[in-house]
């Protein structure tokens, strides 16, 4: 009989210990999601909600402060987010408030961010409607990066052309670079210049000793001093 | 042509008519019976179950037996799985620099799949056979017979309290298995590396939601309730002698490992529509 008592006994500890847990676990799944604590409601108008989903976090300076409760088409290019939030954050958040889809780390689910107004704004009441910030779309940056890409790949196949063809000795460039003749040509092109300026120069003192033309050379010479002089 | 039609005709007289004595048939023919015979049952049970007189000291007794004393079994795996399931995962999400996902994750595996099914398996081991196995050797040495006797309806008496116990105990059982795993798995992730509990329990709370809490509880229930119904079933319909015993033991744990996995899929998908 003792004995039956004691088993009783035991399987009600446990069927006791078994169902707080699971009551515990509700209550913190609970919590969580704002069930049992004093909330207020507001809403936000997006154009693109970027996959938030209802049950997702609202965040107020890097703290959960409430979750999604609804996700409604209100048109077909606006979507309304309705949302809980905790009664003891309404203080903090301004009517003049903004709200911006961001992601929890780099894949982690999507969430509201709530950014203070400014400050001397009143308090948010139930239901209002803040303003909000359109989220980046990753596929803007996807799309952009992808223009830019097909831009450089233009660029670089153009570039590939014309490093070719200078390569090849084609063009003013090309022919510079590549085409030893030419060189060969301008180095000879400049010996001949620099013989005739020496020839040229000794003509030129030769004329100033001539009979003729000694007295302009002079009349030159002196004019170009008094340039100098000044 | 009228020959040609009484050929045709002959050799339909002369096709061998299907033998319904032939194994396969037989097989196909007691499928459909145990079917029948299973359904039977489950209706025997729901009617004795409203009707006085309620045995409820028998099913105090058989709750005892079949949940407390299969609470250390079953914490025993809980832990083990915890910890494992943590310690395996912990290489991968590393590879993405995801170690502190690991509560998460393992929360939400344990209590929406792993310990259900892992538990019930076990609960099909030990409670399915000792059901089927202890009824089977009631039949054997006539205690069925000897109760009828007496003016006790056995079948209130010993099937009734058994599913009724393995229906109620089993969900108990899972939340103690998945209390104990999550515990398992907070030392899993202290083995190599330090997250206090606090921020464990916040992370594992922060995963889970109702939609993986609930589903997960409610199949537990289904799960009880076939393991005890299948093993009453193979107990009380097994066949005399001491064959039958360990047949009716076999059949509980087979059967019920199967019907657990069955459940399962069909819970998964209903919980995937109305998710």
């Amino acid at each position: 009989m003792k004995n039956l008592t004691g088993n009783k006994i035991r399987l009600g500890v446990f069927v006791s210990i078994s169902l707080a847990l699971f009551i515990a676990a509700i209550y913190f799944i609970g919590e969580r999601q704002q069930l049992f604590n004093k909330t207020f409601r507001t809403s936000a108008v997006f154009k693109d909600i970027s996959g938030l989903q209802v049950g997702n976090n609202v965040r107020f300076s890097g703290i959960n402060v409430g979750i999604i409760e609804g996700i409604e088409q209100i048109t077909d290019s606006t979507v309304k987010v309705d949302m809980v939030i905790d009664e003891h954050t309404r203080r903090f958040i301004k009517k003049n408030a903004t709200a911006i889809i961001g992601s929890d780390g780099l894949m982690g689910n999507k969430i509201v961010i709530l950014i203070p107004g400014k400050v001397g704004s009143t308090e948010l009441s139930d239901n209002d409607i803040i303003g909000s910030t359109q989220p980046i779309n990753i596929d803007d940056i996807l799309l952009k990066i992808k223009l830019t890409s097909d831009n450089a790949a233009l660029i670089t196949a153009n570039l590939s052309v014309i490093i070719e063809s200078i390569r090849n000795g084609k063009g003013t460039i090309g022919k510079l670079v590549m085409d030893t003749v030419l060189a060969e040509n301008v180095e000879k092109a400049l010996i001949n210049i620099k013989q005739g300026a020496g020839g040229f120069k000794q003509n030129m003192d030769a004329a100033g000793h001539n009979i003729f033309l000694r007295g302009f050379i002079k009349k030159k010479k002196e004019e170009q001093d008094k340039k100098a002089g000044k | 042509m009228a020959s040609d039609i009484e050929t045709k005709t002959d050799s339909k007289e002369e096709k061998p008519a299907a033998n319904i004595q032939s194994p396969y048939f037989k097989n196909v023919r007691g499928f459909f019976e145990g079917v029948t015979l299973g359904t039977r049952f489950s209706f025997r049970f729901f009617r004795e179950i409203i009707r006085p007189r309620y045995e409820f000291n028998e099913f105090l007794k058989q709750s005892y037996l079949i949940g407390y004393r299969s609470l250390p079994l079953v914490a025993i795996t809980g832990f083990i799985m915890g910890l494992v399931l943590t310690i395996q995962s912990r290489p991968t999400l590393a590879e993405f620099g995801a170690e502190s996902w690991l509560p998460a994750m393992v929360a939400v595996s344990i209590v929406r799949e792993m310990g259900p099914v892992i538990t019930a398996l076990i609960f099909a081991g030990k409670v399915g056979s000792g059901i089927g196995a202890e009824i089977a050797s009631m039949k054997v040495t006539e205690q069925v017979d000897a109760m009828e006797v007496s003016g006790i309806n056995p079948f209130k008496y010993i099937v009734v309290t058994r599913i009724l116990a393995a229906t109620i105990m089993l969900p108990l059982l899972v939340i103690a298995a998945d209390a104990v795993s999550i515990y398992g798995s907070y030392i899993g992730v202290n083995l190599k590396g330090t997250v206090s509990f606090h921020l464990f329990f916040l992370q594992v709370f922060q995963a889970l939601s109702f939609s993986d809490v609930f589903p997960a509880t409610i199949k537990t229930f289904f799960f009880g309730f076939t393991v005890g119904l299948i093993g009453c079933y193979y107990g009380y319909n097994s066949n005399t002698g001491t064959e039958g015993v360990g047949k009716a033991a076999n059949s509980s744990v087979v059967f019920g490992s199967l019907a657990i996995f069955i459940i399962d899929m069909i819970a998964v998908q209903l919980t995937s529509i109305f998710n």
